[in-house]
């Protein structure tokens, strides 16, 4: 049974030139035991994803349609009491630069003791020294540094603080939003370890996003490519990106810099920003597409299967198609 | 690259500079006195080079740069300019300098003062040195528009930094470091804040403009990938000191450094095989 | 360009100004107080009886109430208050703008020079400014008043701009402090601008609008301080401003058997004061988007 079960969501931003529909239409499943990551560059939704799962759309922000399928409810109808159920105890978030999240002037251990209370407030004191203990283990912050500030941390110690105050309450889904970005690649190498082992450990669901397709693939089993709101391609790592389909994700492995693959870069010739005010429906690569036809233009992209994992979303016969091109 | 004269000095030397800063007293932080940003560093960038210099945050890879461009003075030690010394120079003599050396900064959202039009951004370094009549400083803003793909040049010429994007930006930011001809130009982390399919856009960029121009740059990075795509030669700084230097090849495939090994090592990579084209 | 961009970064200002209702009133109230100063210029030649100093109604011997003639009623020699109420509102305008103007002037420069250069400068200037922001400035007003006698307005001015400059530059200094760490700042250094060039340029336009939000509290202050002057009788003797008027009603003994004298020059201070503050209160919504209602840009 899948843990989180997203049908055709949708979500829009209210501005001054019309809705913007930052999450169109998205389908997807995620199970527990395999960490599902979602890829993209800017403006293609994923972190507007990452906070409609947490019920923190800003103000002029909303769902416009679809369900979102999470422990027998739809979190798409909790009002905001009943999300701080279970926001922090159900579903918890390890934002990006968290570390600038930690109150100053508080000591780290009494703020993950907090994050603890506010949803077990029944706790007994044995207990609760307890599972400090252990979740200061568990993301290996040695037990003499606990009391201190966090302004005396590292930077990957205070994301590992916040990863602690994630877990906490012992969370069915943590949902990673780019958690290592701001991080030296030294200790991200050492917290995306951390990140896989504690998944394991504690059998959580986790949704990874980033726009480093090399730190997605380290973590993820399955992924979704997102572009102008739009899952454009989903599988298993594997698929994804040893066989794309999607010209964007053909794009994106494109223009990945690692220490080997200097033959393989292709500089793509691509526009900034996909244009999100687009009609429902509607191609939304189309404009940066070489391959492009008419067809596209006014043609509705559809859901391709490529194999029982592997989706692409497009109008192109040749690549939706199992021919190669 | 004259055969005539194998002992071709270099065209950006630094010899043992350190930098020092002495921070004020902070509210809860045990006392220091000093942060030493930079432990006496020996750098040399020839001609035509594209220079990598890689670290990680608080290694002191901005310090060098902002030191290359006089942003701030070494606290010792000396940094050359074609064999001339750059440390001491003050008043008309730092403003040719300035004219020579440029920088392209990391972000480009707060690298363009908003109020100005592009075209005014990019004027500015004309204006200031004096060149050209206006109507000639407008042929040249026109040109190095082109020259950096933002056509057509008359549109973007009246735009604001509000109407582009990210990646246009840091185009605009290019255009204003190459307007006055200069030697040498600082990248410092100029993609940064950029999406990689945006980012190899601007690589391709800086890579024309050192072959049109044989330009040289000192581009720096966190990014060991980015410094293997573009750099000739690479030097790897951690905690002020840098701990080895070579070409790109030998420093990626036969590293010596410890430190370098490990920054080798913990690149994110993966490799399904498989054609990406 | 500079300019075409000005223009119409201040028309879009100026949309979100006028939809706050504090603008909207402000605007009018402001606008009604313009109208009557500019009134004042005309009002004496319709009839010369209607010059506020030295116009008297020859029928006319002791104060009286509103008429058709005398829109207020006159004051005890005969004079008509309603043209002192216009000439009054001249008045305010001319010192409560000019003051503002030249502190705001002195203050935006002392700040930006004070914030962009630091050391011994901003230390100096700094100091400076605070003690005269700690010096009473009506009571050192009045002793110098009662040390050289009654002031030409000018010098009330002037004098009002020397004490309220230090608050200014406290702002714009700090603006300044953040501004130049901004990397465009430091693009233009590198650029090789010259620090002048890069206070005026690049530092200036982002501070203006701060300095002008600040523009509007001194105009209020100024106002009030020129009209306590005027009522203990320090003020110009050659014009007529509110404050004077008070006086007279006061030291004519009339204070409560003519409101029509009393109220209508206290109502304007408290008036115009306001409308100023409204302005300064809508134009810090347009400087700060996060202040502006739904819907606005």
């Amino acid at each position: 049974m899948a843990l989180l079960s997203i049908k055709n969501l949708t979500i829009g931003y209210q501005t001054k030139e019309g809705i913007l529909k930052a999450v169109d239409d998205i389908s997807f499943e995620l199970e527990k035991g395999r960490p599902l990551g979602f890829v993209g560059e800017s403006g293609c939704g994923k972190t507007t994803l990452g906070m409609t799962l947490m019920g923190l759309l800003p103000d002029n922000a909303r769902i416009l349609g679809g369900s979102i399928g999470f422990q027998n409810k739809d979190l798409t109808q909790l009002n905001e009491d009943q999300w701080r159920k279970v926001r922090g105890k159900e579903i918890a978030m390890i934002f990006q630069a968290a570390m600038n999240a930690l109150n100053p002037v508080m000591r780290v251990d009494e703020q993950v003791i907090e994050a603890i209370v506010t949803h077990q407030p029944e706790i007994s004191p044995n207990d609760l020294e307890n599972r400090i203990n252990e979740l200061f283990d568990l993301v290996e912050i040695p037990r003499a540094r606990m009391k201190d500030f966090p302004h005396e941390y590292s930077g990957g110690m205070k994301q590992r603080v916040i990863i602690a105050m994630a877990l906490a309450c012992n969370p069915k889904l943590i949902i990673a939003d780019e958690p290592t970005t701001a991080l030296d690649v030294i200790v991200q190498d050492q917290i995306l370890k951390e990140i896989k082992i504690i998944q394991q450990a504690m059998d959580t669901g986790l949704i990874f996003i980033s726009h480093d397709i090399a730190v997605v693939a380290s973590v993820c089993e399955d992924i979704c490519v997102m572009y102008g709101g739009q899952i454009v391609e989903t599988g298993t790592k594997q698929e994804v990106f040893a066989s794309p389909r999607h010209p964007y994700t053909k794009a994106l492995l494109g223009s990945y810099l690692s220490l080997d693959n200097q033959a393989s870069v292709i500089i793509p010739d691509m526009r900034e920003a996909p244009d999100l005010t687009l009609k429902s429906g509607s191609c939304r690569f189309a404009v940066n597409c070489k391959r492009c036809s008419r067809a596209c233009k006014i043609g509705i992209p559809h859901w391709a299967n490529i194999s029982k994992t592997h989706r692409v979303l497009c109008c192109d016969e040749t690549i939706t198609g199992k021919t190669n091109e | 690259m004259s055969k005539l004269n194998p002992k071709k000095s270099p065209l950006i030397e630094m010899k043992g500079v350190t930098k020092e800063y002495t921070p004020r007293k902070q509210f809860f932080s045990k006392s220091q006195n000093k942060v030493l940003a930079l432990n006496s560093i020996d750098l040399s960038i020839e001609k035509g080079e594209i220079f990598g210099l890689v670290g990680q945050s608080g290694s002191g890879k901005t310090t060098t740069g902002r030191l290359l461009v006089r942003l701030e003075a070494p606290t010792s030690g000396s940094i050359y300019l074609n064999g001339s010394p750059i440390n001491r120079l003050k008043g008309a003599s730092l403003k040719a300098y300035r004219s020579k050396v440029q920088m392209i900064f990391q972000d480009p959202y707060q690298s363009l003062n908003p109020h100005l039009s592009i075209s005014d951004t990019i004027l500015e370094p004309l204006v200031v040195h004096g060149i050209g009549n206006a109507s000639a400083q407008r042929e040249k803003v026109l040109h190095t528009l082109e020259i950096v793909g933002l056509t057509p040049s008359n549109d973007f010429y009246d735009r604001y930094p509000h109407q582009l994007s990210g990646g246009q930006r840091q185009r605009v930011a290019v255009a204003r470091a190459i307007v006055l001809d200069p030697d040498f130009i600082v990248a410092d982390e100029p993609t940064s804040m950029l999406d990689a399919t945006i980012a190899i856009q601007l690589f391709k960029l800086l890579t024309d403009i050192r072959k049109k121009f044989d330009m040289t740059f000192l581009f720096i990075t966190h990014n060991l990938a980015a410094a293997n795509y573009l750099c000739d030669k690479i030097a790897v700084i951690h905690e002020g000191h840098i701990v080895e230097v070579n070409t790109t090849d030998k420093i990626i495939h036969h590293p010596e450094h410890p430190y370098t090994k490990k920054l080798i090592q913990v690149q994110p990579g993966f490799n399904f095989g498989g054609r990406r084209g | 360009m500079l300019k075409t961009h000005y223009i119409r970064r201040f028309l879009k200002s100026w949309k979100i100004f006028i939809q706050n209702p504090l603008g909207k009133t402000g605007v009018i109230i402001l606008t009604v107080f313009m109208l009557m100063a500019l009134a004042s210029f005309i009002v004496p030649h319709i009839n010369p009886m209607y010059d506020p100093m030295t116009g008297i109604d020859p029928d006319i011997r002791v104060s009286t109430g509103p008429s058709l003639t005398h829109f207020l009623g006159t004051d005890n020699v005969g004079r008509d208050l309603f043209a002192q109420l216009l000439e009054g509102a001249k008045v305010a305008f001319i010192v409560g703008l000019s003051s503002a103007f030249f502190s705001i002037v002195i203050g935006t420069v002392v700040g930006m020079v004070s914030g962009y250069a630091g050391g011994m400068l901003d230390a100096f200037l700094m100091r400076m400014a605070d003690i005269i922001m700690v010096m009473p400035s009506l009571v050192i007003l009045l002793i110098l008043a009662s040390l050289f006698g009654q002031f030409n307005i000018w010098i009330i001015v002037f004098i009002i701009a020397i004490m309220r400059w230090p608050a200014v530059s406290r702002v714009i200094r700090s603006q300044t402090l953040s501004l130049k760490q901004r990397p465009f700042i430091e693009a233009s250094q590198v650029a090789g601008a010259s620090h002048l060039r890069i206070i005026f340029r690049h530092i200036m336009p982002n501070v203006l609008p701060l300095a002008f939000l600040y523009m509007t509290f001194r105009v209020t202050s100024a106002i009030l301080v020129e009209a306590a002057l005027s009522f203990l009788g320090f003020g110009d003797p050659s014009q007529v401003s509110w404050g004077m008027m008070l006086q007279w009603v006061w030291k004519s003994g009339h204070m409560f058997q003519a409101p029509y004298w009393l109220i209508p020059p206290g109502l304007s201070i408290s008036l115009l004061t306001l409308a100023f503050y409204l302005l300064g209160r809508a134009m810090d919504e347009v400087l700060d988007p996060r202040l502006r209602k739904e819907g606005q840009s």
